[in-house]
């Protein structure tokens, strides 16, 4: 048997006396994808620096800790034996192109400095190197393309970039870290098939980190799943898609399906709490003789007490601004709004205070949303100082508020950093429902939380709605979430809204719209129920650590 | 065509903006001069024993009997047409005066700046690459150094040891030791930033993605970190040079170099309004220019800037 391409053994790595990753040994082959999947803070990402040593500084790698090249032990730390091999044989693509692109560099220069690095010394050889990877990555006039900067890119086009940089000095070994959780939904789906028709053109050995089941069961052909740092489970993609054995796997994979079953939509008539006629809103010019911009189109909708509509589109299509507006943050310019009964309309009044608690708002961010120098007790006590509740009476109501979203009330002395990003929506959420809102809109609440508390706080806020039978607008960019939630799904592009149907039709067989055909045909979803078919390659040849492993194999 | 007028534009925009204050400046100033007590018929009765009706003829001859508006009037008029007018106290042509102690200042300001540059540039890149602890210590010691220590509290002990007890410089004349003065002192500003910023990009995602291509450090350092430094840089440097134009006053004086700060000081004492008022404007158009200069080569440099 020869040695595996790259051997991770007993990998840990710990900041001030925590382990971060404890013990992950993992082996990667040519023409094999590993896909190591995880949550936020699995360690998932400094495994894949480690392959690289890349790691950052002041986190101390443990000594028992042994990776291998070609059989060549190398130390975690071995800048310029690591060096030698960067570039060359092991190259890595990470998650947001643009920040990883050098702004002040023209993309065909920072392809050239990779060939240069790889021993190419004829500049002919490298002009002509850096078309034909451009092409290889299926970017259009790769010559004029080369010319470019990064900013004049899409984000797609951007990580396209990145793969062919990454893979021009012709490495054995990619790690991709999340190539595709920046970018947009049906970008997403290109990206991840570009990879995987390299991985197989080039036999090359792929390491894909993600925490999307989707994208590890399309990529890999074996999974590893991180959690707290450890490998709890490995084997070959579909069996641990469809048949799960570790609890937390079984969660993870749970979460993902209840999303696909769309539940009934209700459609009961309901009082209608906002209605917007033709809304239009403009960002005003910001120079002199500028042109202003229009992010919203004429868009109508109506929201029912105890109904949710769902907004879905990509960055950029106007969703936010259009969720701003119907909150009465901004003023439309053109159209009417009814928010309540009180009529928003351009250049009329704003909205009365009495009025803009009754509407309420909770943001993607929810870090951001909290200011980090009050307890969460101190930030729900705002709004219910402004509706007049006496002093004596919050405290009472606080705790019953954060019971409603399944926090304690021993969280009401915490500052928010103490909080999990899960635990900090939820304050959020209770913070807005302490001001006994009709109308509630969620701009992007789950986009930046783990997917197992994803569906916890798309529970909660069902059972909310049910419970209280508030209007509530969900904005989101991820269909089966949309879906799941909503009782009418609206599609917005380019600040238009292109399909409204209801949840159960969003479907390739029923949607017309171009559009949103595009968006539910890129989607990934995994194969729950696939027959477990191994993809080409042998066995894997991943394991989980054990006793033996500790033990110097060489 | 309408591509260039486009990026045009705003910079011309941003010229006319600062013209503007140029004049504003001038029209100030020109105003202030003639709010401090004394004019330069003073000053030269009290040298040269004037007697009251001389000193009124001389006042009518002068034109400083007219109204301040007037005077502004006919000053701008003739300096639209190019003459600066003559100076008061020494009856020279103003333009004459500038022409000899405008080189000084230019070399003078141009040295000590590209002295507190290099010193800045070269202190702060070494000791973000090499993360050497002395380096990063020097980085402390220059920016303590620059706002703890008045240039001409050190000019003043640099002349003592090295003009007096060592007596390696002449005291009057020689530029060494100012360019070294401001030159450290004007680093002082510019490093500490500039590290910080340095030492963020070092951390930044592009930085690392230049180390996953095994680039070598040099390399890392002069393509990928030191750009993202440069607006940061371009900033400071406008920023000390506008500062080098007043600062070099107290070291030409110091120094005894003839400048144009020595020059300026010295027709405020005598009251000589046109010198004043030339030298005013010198300074306030070499404000304009370097502001004007630093938004240019960012919106060169930065390929963001310009589409």
């Amino acid at each position: 048997m020869t040695a595996p391409l790259l051997s991770l053994r007993n990998l840990i790595i710990s900041a001030g006396g925590r382990r971060l990753v404890d013990g992950v040994s993992l082996d990667l082959e040519a023409g094999r994808t590993l896909a190591v999947i995880g949550e936020s803070g699995s360690g998932k990402s400094l495994t894949g620096l480690s392959l690289l040593g890349l790691l950052p500084d002041g986190l101390e790698v443990d000594p028992a800790t042994r990776i291998a090249v070609d059989g060549r032990v190398l130390a975690p730390r071995d800048e310029r034996g690591w060096r030698a091999l960067r570039g060359r044989r092991i190259a890595m693509v990470f998650q947001d192109p643009m920040a990883c692109l050098n702004p002040f560099m023209r993309v065909g220069e920072q392809i050239e400095e990779t060939l240069r690095r790889a021993g190419i010394a004829a500049p002919a050889e490298r002009r002509q190197r850096i078309v034909s990877g451009l092409a290889e990555v299926e970017l259009p006039d790769p010559a004029a393309l080369a010319t470019r900067y990064p900013h004049q890119l899409s984000g797609g086009q951007q990580q396209r970039v990145m793969i062919a940089m990454a893979l021009a000095g012709e490495p054995d070994l990619l790690v991709a870290d999340e190539p595709t959780s920046a970018l947009d939904a049906s970008v997403q789906a290109d990206i991840v098939a570009l990879l995987a028709r390299l991985q197989a053109n080039r036999r090359l050995a792929l390491l894909i980190i993600t925490h999307d089941l989707a994208v590890a069961g399309a990529l890999g052909h074996s999974i590893a799943v991180m959690q707290h740092g450890r490998i709890v489970e490995t084997g070959p993609a579909a069996e641990v898609i469809s048949r799960p054995r570790d609890p937390y796997t079984a969660r993870l994979v749970g979460a993902r399906r209840r999303l696909a079953d769309v539940p009934a939509a209700q459609t009961m008539a309901r009082p209608v709490a906002v209605t917007a006629e033709a809304v239009c809103v403009d960002y005003a010019a910001r120079r002199l003789f500028g042109t202003s911009f229009r992010a919203v189109h004429g868009a109508s909708l109506s929201l029912l007490a105890g109904r949710t509509v769902g907004l879905l589109g990509e960055s950029g299509s106007g969703k936010s601004t259009l969720a701003a507006t119907l909150a009465g943050l901004r003023a439309p310019s053109a159209g009417r709004i009814r928010l309540l009964g009180h009529v928003i309309e351009p250049g009329g009044r704003p909205l009365p205070g009495a009025l803009r608690r009754r509407c309420q708002m909770v943001f993607q961010n929810p870090y951001g949303a909290l200011n980090p120098r009050l307890t969460i007790g101190r930030a729900l006590a705002e709004p219910l100082a402004l509706a007049g509740v006496p002093a004596s009476a919050q405290a009472a109501r606080i705790v019953a508020g954060l019971h409603e979203v399944g926090l304690d009330a021993d969280h009401a002395m915490r500052y928010p950093h103490q909080l999990s990003g899960g635990q900090r929506q939820r304050a959020c959420i209770a913070r807005a429902l302490l001001c006994e809102p009709e109308v509630l809109i969620c701009d992007e609440v789950i986009s930046a939380l783990d997917m197992t508390v994803k569906v916890q706080i798309l529970d909660l806020l069902k059972r909310l709605q049910a419970e209280r039978g508030f209007a509530m607008l969900f904005v989101g960019h991820d269909i089966e979430a949309v879906r799941w939630i909503s009782d009418e799904v609206l599609v917005m592009h380019q600040g238009r809204i292109v399909e409204r149907c209801r949840p159960e039709q969003l479907d390739l067989s029923a949607v017309r719209d171009p559009y949103t055909r595009r968006l539910l045909s890129a989607r990934l979803m995994p194969e729950f129920d696939g027959a477990i078919v191994e993809k080409t390659g042998g066995e894997p040849r991943l394991h989980v650590a054990t006793a033996a492993d500790c033990l110097p194999a060489w | 065509m309408t591509n260039l007028l486009h990026r045009l534009a705003p910079l011309a925009f941003t010229l006319a903006r600062m013209l503007a204050q140029a004049a504003g400046i001038v029209v100030i100033v020109f105003l202030l001069a003639r709010l401090i007590p004394g004019d330069a018929v003073d000053v030269k009765g009290l040298e040269g024993d004037l007697t009251a009706a001389q000193q009124v003829e001389l006042r009518h001859q002068l034109g400083l009997d007219r109204p301040v508006v007037e005077q502004l009037a006919g000053w701008s008029w003739r300096l639209l047409n190019g003459d600066f007018g003559a100076s008061i106290r020494f009856g020279r042509p103003v333009s004459a005066m500038l022409a000899t102690a405008l080189p000084t200042t230019l070399l003078f300001t141009a040295l000590s700046f590209s002295f507190a540059l290099l010193l800045a540039l070269g202190v702060a890149v070494s000791a973000v690459t090499t993360g050497h602890r002395g380096l990063r210590g020097l980085v402390d010691v220059l920016n303590v150094w620059s706002i703890a220590l008045p240039t001409f509290c050190v000019g003043v002990v640099g002349i003592l040891v090295f003009s007096i007890w060592l007596g390696w410089l002449p005291v009057l004349g020689s530029m060494v030791l100012p360019v070294i003065i401001i030159g450290i002192d004007s680093a002082g500003l510019i490093v500490k930033p500039l590290h910080e910023e340095l030492r963020e990009a070092a951390t930044s995602a592009h930085v690392r993605t230049a180390r996953a291509k095994g680039l070598a450090p040099s390399r890392i350092a002069l393509r990928h970190l030191l750009p993202t430094a440069v607006p940061v840089m371009l900033a400071l440097s406008g920023l000390v040079l506008t500062s080098l134009v007043a600062g070099t006053l107290t070291m030409e004086v110091l120094f005894g170099l003839p400048g144009v700060g020595s020059l300026l000081l010295n027709a405020i004492h005598g009251r000589d309004y046109p010198v004043i008022q030339a030298a005013i404007l010198v300074i306030a158009i070499a404000l304009v220019i370097i502001n004007a200069a630093t938004d240019l080569l960012h919106r060169l440099i930065d390929p963001r800037m310009t589409s």
